[in-house]
């Protein structure tokens, strides 16, 4: 892995990432509207010593210290005012920025992060198809969405690459892919060496698969959100370049909240589409954040 | 809710098993409550091998359901309200929030008794903050914490005229679901 990244950065950005790799992330706390007005629960958690700063790009979004407090353990957790997120993953949601009313397809949904995000961006109204394939973890995204007090959203357990079987065309797809998660070093060092090549190369071409899937059914006009919790360019600049080159109706959104650094153009020296440019990543040596990767794109008609 | 097998997809509620369903959420709760709980929704089902879960959808999902999903397995939708087995309904806890405001059968407890009910405790006497007037053994009660929070149901082990006689320790109402099993159950 280190050598792919000597490759990609050289010597001094690898360095510093790995040292970021060895400083823990900040916990990270959505709001969630359906349940609270935000600075409600902001003064309740505060009244029990929660030390709370504001994600600049995200209303809801606050970076949690809560000292010997374990974070689910509190009230107001278990009854749905908030979920622990990491801030890359609030800010997927807010790229795709679904509307109320809408048609929107969460695959990949559990454990129910970004359901229950986009649930509340939608004020509960319209459906979001939340589709897994895990008989586990789609338990979690249930109890995520039971807790959150959503009630727009439709589970659908089975495999995202078969998606035209289904009778709906989204406005929106949010695919937050599987992926190797090398963006996740900082909480789980042993990725550092826990995932080969293989690895990651199998994990694109389902990544490939998946786009492939939700492009066929996103209605014309609609949007679709590409993220991984990886940074390795195989799994996020190469995909998308593939997938542009495969589905032409398909075009790369400017994202319009600031955060994060551009995507890759020309990572390891090869030249990608240069609306990639477009992407965004956040790195944990220059963000200080989990690393990730998020695409917006359009399906022209 | 449930992991076994299920239909392919959501259909309307069999008019049978809704009646028995709401007959026991009117009886818990209060005649006409289940009417003002569905409001302009629709209840549906998924069924499983050995009972049925109901959900409130809207009404344009119906669309939405004519065929089945092919390879995938609907697994909930809208607003659980609760799953028949036998004949007998149990409540989802998904469906409390919406009932308060719609029954007076309620129990106030204190944080201390907020506390031990998330742990999956039931209602002792000296936790118990306030009740619903002519609250009868055996009737169910919505959990309240001092903030108007719902936070679980129980069912009452004595009637509210004979609280007076009980000593602290003795039980008001047994602890049926509570917001904690969203720990106890994902961590």
């Amino acid at each position: 892995m280190i050598e792919r990244y000597l490759a990609l950065w050289g010597e001094a950005e690898t360095l510093r990432f790995l040292e970021a790799c060895e400083r823990p992330i900040r916990t990270s706390i959505r709001v969630n509207t359906l349940k609270t007005p935000i600075d409600l629960l902001v003064k309740r958690l505060q009244s029990k010593g929660v030390v709370l700063e504001g994600v600049p790009w995200l209303a809801e979004g606050y970076y949690a210290d809560f000292g010997s407090i374990s974070p689910g353990s509190l009230f107001e957790h278990m009854l749905g005012f908030y979920y622990i997120q990491g801030v890359p993953s609030m800010t997927v949601s807010r790229v795709l920025n679904p509307q109320p009313g809408e048609m929107v397809m969460d695959i990949a949904a559990a454990p129910g992060g970004k359901t229950t995000h986009m649930a509340q961006m939608m004020e509960n109204s319209g459906m979001i198809v939340s589709i897994d394939e895990d008989r586990v973890r789609i338990r979690s995204l249930q109890g995520n969405i039971l807790r959150c007090g959503v009630n727009n959203t439709l589970v659908l357990r089975g495999d995202a690459r078969r998606l035209e079987h289904l009778p709906f065309h989204p406005n929106r797809i949010l695919l937050d892919a599987p992926c190797s998660g090398e963006g996740l070093i900082p909480l789980d060092p042993s990725r550092k060496t826990s995932r080969s090549m293989a690895d990651i190369r199998y994990c694109a071409d389902r990544q490939q698969d998946m786009l492939s899937s939700a492009a066929k059914v996103l209605a014309e006009g609609g949007s679709l959100v590409y993220s991984t919790c990886s940074i390795a360019p195989e799994e996020n600049e190469f995909v998308i370049d593939d997938f542009l080159k495969k589905q032409p109706e398909m075009k790369i959104d400017d994202i319009a909240i600031d955060f994060g650094s551009q995507g890759y153009v020309r990572p390891f020296g090869i030249q990608l589409d240069k609306s990639l440019a477009r992407a965004r990543r956040l790195l944990p040596h220059e963000h200080k954040t989990e690393g990730f990767f998020i695409c917006r794109m359009t399906k022209e008609g | 809710m449930h992991g076994d097998e299920r239909t392919l997809k959501p259909e309307l509620a069999d008019p049978h098993d809704w009646d028995l369903a709401k007959q026991q959420i009117d009886g818990g709760f209060g005649e006409g409550v289940t009417d003002k709980l569905v409001g302009g929704l629709l209840p549906v089902t998924l069924e499983h091998e050995t009972s049925r879960s109901f959900y409130l959808v809207p009404k344009d999902w119906m669309d939405h359901f004519e065929n089945d999903f092919g390879p995938f397995t609907p697994q909930s939708l809208g607003t659980w309200v609760g799953d028949l087995s036998s004949g007998r309904f149990t409540f989802a806890i998904s469906v409390l929030d919406r009932l308060v405001g719609l029954t007076k059968n309620l129990i106030v407890v204190s944080r201390e008794g907020a506390e031990a009910l998330t742990y999956g405790k039931s209602i002792l006497k000296h936790s118990v903050k306030e009740t619903g007037q002519g609250l009868k053994r055996g009737q169910y009660v919505l959990v309240m914490n001092g903030n108007g929070e719902c936070l679980g149901l129980a069912v009452m082990s004595v009637d509210t005229d004979k609280l007076h006689r009980l000593s602290p320790k003795e039980l008001v109402a047994k602890n049926v679901m509570d917001v904690g099993w969203y720990i106890r159950r994902f961590g």
